[in-house]
């Protein structure tokens, strides 16, 4: 789950990284009381999560006098879609020079891995494309505490000593927050000292409970709906509804059925042991989407119980046609079952496939 | 064989819960009908003394060891206790752990993994369905009865996709040498390039079949590391960008690993790519 600026603001604090000093509010009213704070310009920054932030005018560079108002802007405007429920207002940096940062975890070696350059900003992504070699990177042992002496010289070169401690202090908090990515960009020296002027955190879903979040907000509310059955959900903009169990069999099953030019409206991975009951719930989740024609239920495994999937899926009573291809135990049963109620089960899943794009055109 | 014989004696972690002792009881049966040791003890802390289907359960993997032949452990140990279950099998001097759990932090799996690797512990997953040699090894979960013994090895980050691709073989009239899940998370033990280097040491396995998904890279990393034969399918052609299909490692990530540059990569190679699973046998057979 991605973290808004001023929560990873807050945990990198916590771990020793200073920030600006700032004030987080909910609307522009609650701004005026707290603006004695500052001493002359201040930074208004919008807190919603996608990047490109400042070039879509999110940002606004203002004195304390306009402050109101620019924040007053930011509330109605919309980045890439989305208002934001919170502003950041903080002091404005004197800035000598930019870095970027990050920490990351690499597949390869599977390792914690800090990304570092000299110039950093909102052209970051530009630079790693056309100037590679300027993305300094180092991995280490993620059984280490702190990043080596020699590597932090490594990955600094030329840049003031002041950064390491920073940096070090950067891989704490990614490490103890259960992080995925740890991003300072930029990261910014002034005659005050080091501070992380923005702040990106992303938290491994895994780890969220240990990490004391209760509830993934980037989700729909089909979406956390599914995630409370336990299945692996996403939506699609198509009408055929998918059905699976593991996740590479139903993206395989998507993929079959772009291949045969098809549109899928989700993603949906009921998991290990698709009973009576799990399997009405995925498909009635399904059937609940509005541009949903026709379901394709995809389940293959040892274990599967055809004649409980056949009945879970009779249970759930929708009006859309079901098209399944079971593999497992008991398969004529569930196959007459399904036959006796109007739904039809096929061999194959191309064959599953090939029908349920048929009757989605029609 | 790659990973182990039937003759392979195996602790269960997590031998108490529903999936271990289930699993348990699958993978006896199978050693069974092959003649194999299969699980000779199982591991809970704090149901020491217990049975499961007649595997007797111990509080720790040493005091399972100090009672029971075993060199490999299947790991059932729910997602926050299992890095430290990894830790453990490798400080107990078991030669390889097959961890099927699903949903470990990744923080915890890259630090079990490094700790492994330390005591020459050699790790397949997490998140992963475990080693099917067929007729005779099951380790995990896979259902054996789709497969066949023959000459081709199967890699695979998927689950039941791979079962999908077991099935199409067999029904092709292809038997496997050795089927080894490898997982679907972003960090895992054992990745392609490290099972295939296993294979091209296997006098059984004339060809392999490689079943990636988007994410990553590690799939053209494998397939540029042998001279083995090979066939690749890459699932998640029609997975949008930035959305998690299931898999916790099947994200794409900074325009890196979306299914499109990674089979051109594999094209380029001069690798096969097939473009359904159904069409992977018809592939392999132009190669064996």
């Amino acid at each position: 789950m991605k973290l808004l600026e001023f929560e990873a603001k807050e945990i990198f604090n916590r771990y020793g990284i200073p920030i600006p000093e700032g004030v987080v509010i909910n609307s522009p009213d609650e701004l005026s009381g707290q603006l004695n704070k500052f001493s002359d310009e201040v930074v208004v920054k919008s807190q919603v999560d996608v990047g490109g932030r400042g070039k879509a005018g999110g940002i606004i560079i203002t004195t304390k006098a306009d402050a109101v108002e620019a924040a007053r802007h930011l509330f109605s405007l919309p980045i890439k879609g989305l208002i934001p429920k919170a502003i950041l207002v903080e002091e404005k940096l004197p800035i000598e020079h930019e870095y970027y940062v990050s920490i990351t975890i690499d597949r390869t070696t599977r390792q914690p891995m800090i990304l570092f350059a000299e110039t950093g900003g909102v052209d970051i992504e530009e630079t790693a494309r056309t100037r590679p070699e300027a993305l300094r990177r180092a991995g280490f042992s993620p059984l280490l505490p702190d990043v080596p002496g020699y590597l932090m010289r490594r990955i600094l070169g030329t840049a003031p000593k002041t950064l390491g401690p920073v940096i070090n202090n950067l891989y704490k908090a990614f490490s103890a927050s259960d992080a995925l990515l740890a991003e300072i960009n930029p990261l910014v020296t002034t005659p005050k000292g080091v501070f992380a002027a923005d702040a990106k955190l992303i938290i491994d879903d895994n780890a969220l409970i240990r990490q004391g979040i209760t509830a993934n907000r980037d989700l729909t509310p089909r979406e956390r709906e599914a995630e409370e059955n336990g299945f692996s959900y996403v939506e699609l903009d198509g009408s055929i509804g998918v059905i699976g169990n593991g996740a590479g069999l139903t993206m395989s099953t998507l993929d079959l059925i772009a291949h045969y030019d098809g549109k899928a409206a989700n993603f949906l991975d009921v998991g290990g042991g698709a009973g009576r009951e799990r399997v009405m719930k995925a498909v009635r989740l399904v059937a609940g989407m509005p541009d949903v024609k026709v379901i394709v239920v995809n389940l293959l495994g040892g274990i599967t119980r055809c004649d409980e999937v056949a009945k879970g899926i009779i249970d759930a009573g929708i009006d859309q046609h079901v098209i399944t291809r079971l593999a497992g135990t008991n398969e004529d049963e569930g196959k007459a079952l399904l036959a006796e109620n109007g739904y039809q089960m096929l061999e194959t899943m191309e064959a599953v496939v090939k029908q349920a794009v048929k009757e989605a055109a029609a | 064989m790659i990973y182990g014989d039937h003759n392979t004696g195996i602790i269960v972690q997590g031998a108490t819960g529903n999936q271990g002792a289930f699993h348990i009881n699958l993978m006896n049966q199978y050693a069974r009908e092959t003649g194999g040791r299969g699980v000779v003890a199982g591991v809970t802390p704090g149901k020491g003394g217990r049975d499961v289907h007649g595997v007797p359960v111990y509080d720790s993997v040493r005091e399972a060891m100090a009672e029971h032949d075993a060199t490999t452990s299947v790991l059932f140990v729910p997602g926050f206790a299992a890095g430290d279950s990894i830790m453990e099998a490798a400080d107990a001097g078991l030669e390889l752990v097959v961890a099927i759990t699903e949903g470990i932090p990744v923080h915890d799996t890259m630090r079990a993994l490094a700790f492994a690797r330390m005591e020459g512990c050699t790790v397949i997953g997490p998140n992963c369905p475990g080693i099917l040699s067929p007729g005779e090894l099951k380790l995990g979960i896979m259902p054996p009865h789709l497969a066949t013994p023959g000459e081709v090895g199967i890699i695979s980050r998927s689950g039941t996709l791979t079962y999908e691709v077991i099935n199409e073989l067999t029904r092709a009239g292809i038997g496997q040498s050795t089927v080894v899940g490898i997982g679907g998370d972003p960090v895992i033990g054992q990745t392609f390039t490290e099972v295939l280097e296993r294979f091209e040491s296997d006098p059984q396995t004339k060809a392999v079949v490689l079943i990636g998904e988007v994410g990553g890279n590690l799939e053209e990393e494998g397939a540029n590391s042998t001279d083995l034969p090979l066939v690749t399918y890459i699932a998640g052609i029609s997975a949008p960008p930035e959305k998690r299909m299931g898999h916790a490692g099947a994200i794409i990530e900074g325009g890196e690993g979306d299914a499109v540059s990674k089979i051109a990569r594999l094209r380029r190679l001069g690798i096969p790519v097939a473009e359904k699973p159904s069409d992977i046998p018809a592939l392999v057979r132009e190669l064996v």
